[in-house]
């Protein structure tokens, strides 16, 4: 019946995002998800072989007339309960050096040379810069990190404010960003694909609504990803989209937003310059739509609230026009 | 139903015992454990915190003085003496004895507790600087509670003995209050070395 | 009893004797006698019931979680009022109800079960109890006013600092942190004199009871652990109030600091709530199998193993933040190896309901439950303990649901088992067996309908914390699961309270005895007279009751017109010497406002920690002056110096 339930589960847990421990699309996450499959196992039998000698226990003893004392029964017992112990040391002895293996193999993933990015984390989204080794082909964004294929990925986080935590779970187990440190981790996606990650440690407000994506593509896509990311924002194309243009740097945005290319630069909230380009709004919290935008400009607070963005007063042909330049900005 | 019952006569046994034949004595030492394992996790926050850092103290703190802090560590040593005369005079249960050295004793401590406000200067630097700061300020003053109730113990204790309403039963109470006086000086001796010459050595 | 007969025999005391012991131990009327109580059983009473009824406000709490998550983008509660109540939750369970109830109920027991008239330092307690109070009050009222934690029970840096934590809320945490660990260490140590110092003549430390062994052991881990987080809500309050740099980064510091001297305290502190627990399992089976326990010496180096090694497994709270691997090879090796003597109690408890005749009475079916509760619980643990799985599960729901197996199957249901079990002593009533065994099944499905489902949906990717979550994460269906398991949980806890409630009103007459059990509290009436016993007995095996002789030899010769106790030797509790226990007193409570004083204070101004303390130097001098209750003219130790 368990089984069943997990089976359900499980299943669901396919459907939807791919949010998962035990769906691996990199040998990281795999070797995690090998070694939880033994831990389940493991556990379930000794759970049920305990269960099993307690009801067998009790069954037993309310059949007696008499308790069972005396030496000849504390030798039976002993040995069993000897045996018992000896068969758990085995059982925990295995699973240490499993461990160790596993553990060993993780820490072992590193590689001069792997692509870097550096994730920064703040309250209540996700700085992504590439260290590319040639300066003038840095990049930096927000919330969706993209990654070749096949590739390992090296990985460095700090937090600008307080402890948050990079989790995709498809990929790798978690690592904290600790203010006054920097952390640094390995990962390899074998396959394309969308990949989901959240913030899994609890950093105020809104810790709930700062999610991430991981999204891996072939390497030719993403080499022209890159390169379309590293370009300035496309000049506004008519005059509506001109008109955004003034909207978005005559009112408040230009005091967090940079979109460069324009003299908005300012580095306290996410980089605009590629917006159009991105599936989600607001770290994972909105798909990017032109509806769901309109929605976040005018009062983040109403969907995360605690969110550092202030509601921005637009006239609605503002708000019309505005839109229109954002989502210019592929 | 037996009508013989045995009984275990202890109508005999002592009313008034010494050291760890006594209730208190536990007591005392259970709170012992207790402040020095606290002093104790405090020195080892002020090492972890020393791995943060190049230099110790860091940036232009200079190091702590030396010349406060070794007087009031050799006084608050030395209060040792009195409060040894006061354990071995309240196990002889002589009043005069006890009297007379809790009264020295409770003056030197008043003093050490004074002084330690100078020892707190003497580390050249406030508080709220950085974490070195914080974190020799924490040694320091948290021994210094330690001193402040040290000061309470025996000065109440003199009052009780000079007043005369002291009973018999208070003797081990002052015997004690030696051993706390023994464990807090002698605590204080590697904390001192760790606030006031670790910056010179590490 | 009376049995005049036996009276005649020598030293034992007569009818006038008996009066006098009467008044000596008598507290003083009316509610000032309240205020005034320093009978161990009177302070464990409501020490008890107000960990109950902050049992019931976390409960309460968790239900209002649970509603809140039944579905996504529920809106019963906002972010801000979520993490208040997720924090109060932890924040009650932990440190309101987790410790001080195991507390509780050793000050109840404990004195009983060693033969012995009050608890070692019977003041102390009353101002333990009054401290922890004031404690409680101190962390709802600022929940009721708006100035309720709101960064987690664990309150990590540089969330919970001054910078990104404004306002008094982190602070009304730290000092209720303050209160009820001052609480816990004072009462570490007068249980841990007690048992030493306290035995009932003949009980040598091999014939110590095992529930006995239980808490000697875990008010040594209270003395080492409490320090930790003592000093760290310190720090944080120095940090958050004076300016000192202990966790910011930006000078120096360290949030890793806060969560090393955290966990340090924080993994002891399971066990401080779980060892006690396998105390209760350890008394209740040998009765209810009615057999002795096998294998009671390793049982013993199990318990004191157990504390050890509590000490040497925190750092497996830490295993993402990016310590290096030779630590975390460490302490999964520990974290692992700890199961091993928790092994040895399942199986040593196994064996003997195997080898005895069990009857499956609710204190009996509690301690089954938990049992298989506890395995799954463990068997996660193991799971977590392993560095790369933990990488996953860390900070998901998969970690809630490990904890609340552990915490409810491990601590919870032998606590409820212990209800059962010792409800009729206290208060000289039984339970119904027919609600009792309604509350055992609802609360033993419901916890699984709850927790089970959390396993998967931290598989799945549900971090903690969150106060809601979008519906493409397909989380919805198994969350309502749990909401609904949540409420089956309530269903139980409200059985369990009519029980208790209909059994004091009518409930069958206990007697001395009713389970046939053997440790010495069953050897006097349901409740015990003010004295405990009349004749302090004298032990003469390992199963007192059942072990002694027909002639059941008792004390003679003590004094009946002041409280006075018997002290014994530590190790073979050969009679050394009387002691007199003071009587009732109002200084406890005096000296407990002081330092509500000080520390409420100190959230507010650093001068609350002058003034305090001057408010502290009378309440003491009122303890010190306070003299004991003495009927009769003075005895030589009495006599002036």
């Amino acid at each position: 019946m368990r089984a069943a339930a997990a089976g359900t589960a499980l299943l669901l847990a396919g459907c939807g995002r791919e949010l998962s421990s035990v769906n691996p699309a990199g040998p990281q996450a795999e070797r995690i998800s090998d070694l939880t499959w033994y831990l389940t196992a493991t556990g379930t039998a000794v759970f049920l072989a305990v269960t099993g000698f307690l009801l067998y226990a009790v069954w037993r003893g309310r059949r007696r007339a008499e308790s069972a004392a005396g030496p000849a029964a504390e030798r039976t017992l002993t040995r069993w309960v000897a045996g018992s112990v000896a068969a758990t040391v085995v059982i925990l002895l295995a699973t240490l050096v499993y461990n160790f293996y596993v553990g060993r193999s993780l820490a072992d993933f590193a590689e001069p040379g792997a692509l870097t990015v550096r994730v920064t984390g703040h309250q209540w989204w996700w700085e992504v810069q590439y260290q590319d080794p040639v300066y003038s082909r840095r990049l930096t964004t927000a919330n969706e990190i993209h990654v070749p294929v096949g590739r390992r990925i090296r990985l460095e986080v700090q937090s600008a404010d307080v402890i948050h935590s990079f989790w995709a779970p498809n990929l790798h187990g978690k690592l904290d960003l600790i203010p006054g440190y920097g952390g640094t981790t390995y990962f390899r996606a074998d396959r394309p694909g969308v990949y989901h990650g959240r913030c899994a440690e609890f950093c105020g407000l809104q810790h709930a609504k700062m999610d991430f994506l991981v999204i891996a593509d072939p390497p030719e896509r993403f080499a022209a990803w890159y390169d379309q990311q590293l370009r300035a924002a496309a000049p506004p194309a008519d005059s509506v989209q001109q008109k955004g243009q003034q909207v978005f740097l005559g009112k408040g945005c230009v005091m967090c937003h940079t979109i460069r290319g324009t003299p908005a630069n300012s580095r306290v909230g996410p980089d605009l310059t590629h917006l159009a380009s991105r599936r989600t709004l607001a770290a994972g919290s909105l798909p990017n739509t032109r509806g769901h935008l309109a929605g976040w400009v005018v009062d983040p607070q109403k969907i995360k609230p605690g969110a550092r963005m202030p509601p921005n007063q637009l006239a609605s042909d503002e708000l019309h026009a505005l839109l229109g330049y954002l989502q210019s900005l592929k | 139903m037996s009508a013989q019952r045995s009984v275990l006569d202890v109508s005999e046994l002592p009313k008034v015992v010494f050291g760890h034949r006594s209730l208190l004595w536990w007591g005392t030492v259970g709170f012992m454990v207790i402040e020095g394992f606290t002093v104790l996790l405090m020195v080892a926050s002020y090492f972890y915190l020393r791995l943060n850092e190049y230099e110790w103290p860091p940036g232009r703190t200079p190091d702590p003085d030396l010349l406060i802090p070794t007087l009031n560590t050799v006084l608050l040593l030395a209060v040792i003496v009195p409060m040894r005369m006061v354990d071995k005079a309240a196990k002889r249960f002589d009043r005069a004895g006890v009297v007379r050295g809790l009264l020295i004793a409770t003056a030197m401590t008043v003093v050490v507790a004074v002084l330690r406000w100078w020892e707190l200067l003497a580390l050249n630097v406030r508080w709220d600087a950085h974490a070195y700061a914080s974190a020799a300020w924490g040694v320091v003053v948290l021994h210094a509670t330690l001193v402040l109730v040290d000061v309470f113990e025996t000065g109440t204790l003199a009052a009780l003995f000079l007043s005369g309403k002291a009973k018999r039963k208070h003797f081990p109470d002052a015997s004690d209050a030696a051993d706390y006086q023994y464990f807090l000086s002698l605590a204080w001796v590697p904390l001192y070395f760790i606030v006031y010459w670790g910056p010179r050595l590490l | 009893m009376a049995r005049t007969e036996e009276h005649v025999a020598a030293g034992l005391l007569d009818a006038g004797e008996r009066e006098e012991m009467e008044r000596t131990w008598r507290g003083q009327p009316g509610f000032w006698g309240w205020l005034t109580a320093t009978d161990h059983k009177s302070v464990a009473k409501r020490y008890i019931l107000t960990t109950f009824l902050f049992f019931l406000l976390g409960g309460l709490e968790a239900l209002t979680l649970r509603l809140q998550l039944a579905r996504p983008e529920n809106g019963l509660l906002d972010p801000d009022q979520y993490n208040q109540f997720f924090t109060m939750h932890g924040t009650t369970m932990m440190f309101l109800f987790g410790v001080p109830v195991q507390l509780a109920m050793a000050i109840y027991l404990v004195p009983l079960m060693v033969g012995t008239r009050n608890i070692s330092f019977p003041r102390l307690n009353a101002f333990g109890y009054w401290v922890y109070l004031i404690g409680g009050l101190l962390l709802y009222s600022g929940f009721a006013l708006n100035t309720g934690p709101d960064a987690g029970w664990f309150n990590y840096v540089p969330l919970s600092g001054p910078q990104y934590s404004p306002g008094k809320r982190i602070d009304v945490w730290a000092q209720t942190v303050t209160f009820t660990e001052i609480a816990a260490l004072v009462a570490a140590v007068e249980l841990i004199v007690t048992i030493l110092k306290q035995r009932a003549p003949g009980m040598s430390l091999n014939r110590l009871p095992l529930y006995v062994w239980s808490i000697l052991v875990t008010c040594f881990v209270i003395l080492f652990a409490m320090p930790s987080v003592a000093l760290a809500s310190l720090m944080l309050a120095f940090d958050r109030l004076v300016g000192t740099h202990f966790f910011n980064p930006a000078e120096g510091g360290d949030p890793l600091l806060w969560q090393h001297l955290f966990w340090f305290f924080g993994h002891p502190e399971v066990y401080i709530m779980f060892i006690p627990a396998t105390g209760f399992v350890s008394e209740i089976i040998p009765v209810f199998a009615r057999r002795k326990m096998f294998g009671h010496t390793a049982l013993v180096l199990a318990l004191v193993a157990t504390g050890f090694m509590s000490f040497g497994l925190w750092v497996h709270h830490m295993f993402t933040t990016g310590i290096p691997q030779l630590g975390q090879s460490f302490f999964t090796a520990a974290s692992l190896m700890i199961a091993i003597p928790n092994g040895v109690q399942v199986f040593c408890w196994i064996a003997t309901l195997w080898a005895g005749r069990p009857r499956l009475d609710t204190p009996l079916l509690f301690v089954l439950g938990f049992i298989v509760l506890f395995t799954l619980g463990g068997i996660t643990g193991v799971m977590v303990a392993s560095v790369p799985f933990d990488q996953q599960a860390h900070d998901t729901h998969f970690i809630v649901a490990h904890l609340h197996y552990v915490q409810i199957g491990a601590f919870v249901f032998p606590l409820f088992g212990a209800f059962y079990y010792w409800f009729p002593k206290i208060t000289g009533r039984m339970l119904s067996e027919a609600l009792g065994k309604w509350n055992f099944w609802l609360f033993f499905t419901g916890v699984n309908v709850t927790f089970f489902p959390l396993h998967f949906l931290g598989l799945m990717g549900m971090t903690r914390r969150v106060y809601t979550y979008l519906p493409e994460t397909g989380w919805g269906p198994l969350n309502l699961v749990a909401t609904v398991g949540a409420f089956m949980i309530a269903a139980s806890i409200l059985v369990f309270l009519v029980n208790v409630f209909r059994s004091l009103r009518g409930g069958a007459p206990a007697g001395d005895d009713p389970w046939g059990a053997h440790t010495l509290e069953w050897g006097t009436s349901s409740p015990p007279p003010s004295y405990n016993f009349l004749h302090i007995p004298v032990v003469q095996g390992l199963y007192a009751l059942w072990e002694r002789t027909a002639d059941r030899p008792v004390v003679a010769g003590m004094g009946t017109r002041r409280r006075e106790i018997l002290l014994t030797t530590v190790m073979d509790a050969e009679p050394d010497a009387r002691y007199a226990h003071p009587g009732p007193s109002i200084a406890p409570l005096l000296a407990a406002l002081a330092v509500g004083v000080t520390f409420i204070g100190g959230i507010f101004t650093p001068w609350a920690f002058v003034v305090g303390p001057l408010l502290l130097f009378p309440a003491l001098l009122v303890w010190m002056a306070t003299q004991d209750e003495q009927p009769g003219p003075p005895t030589p130790a009495e006599e002036p110096a």
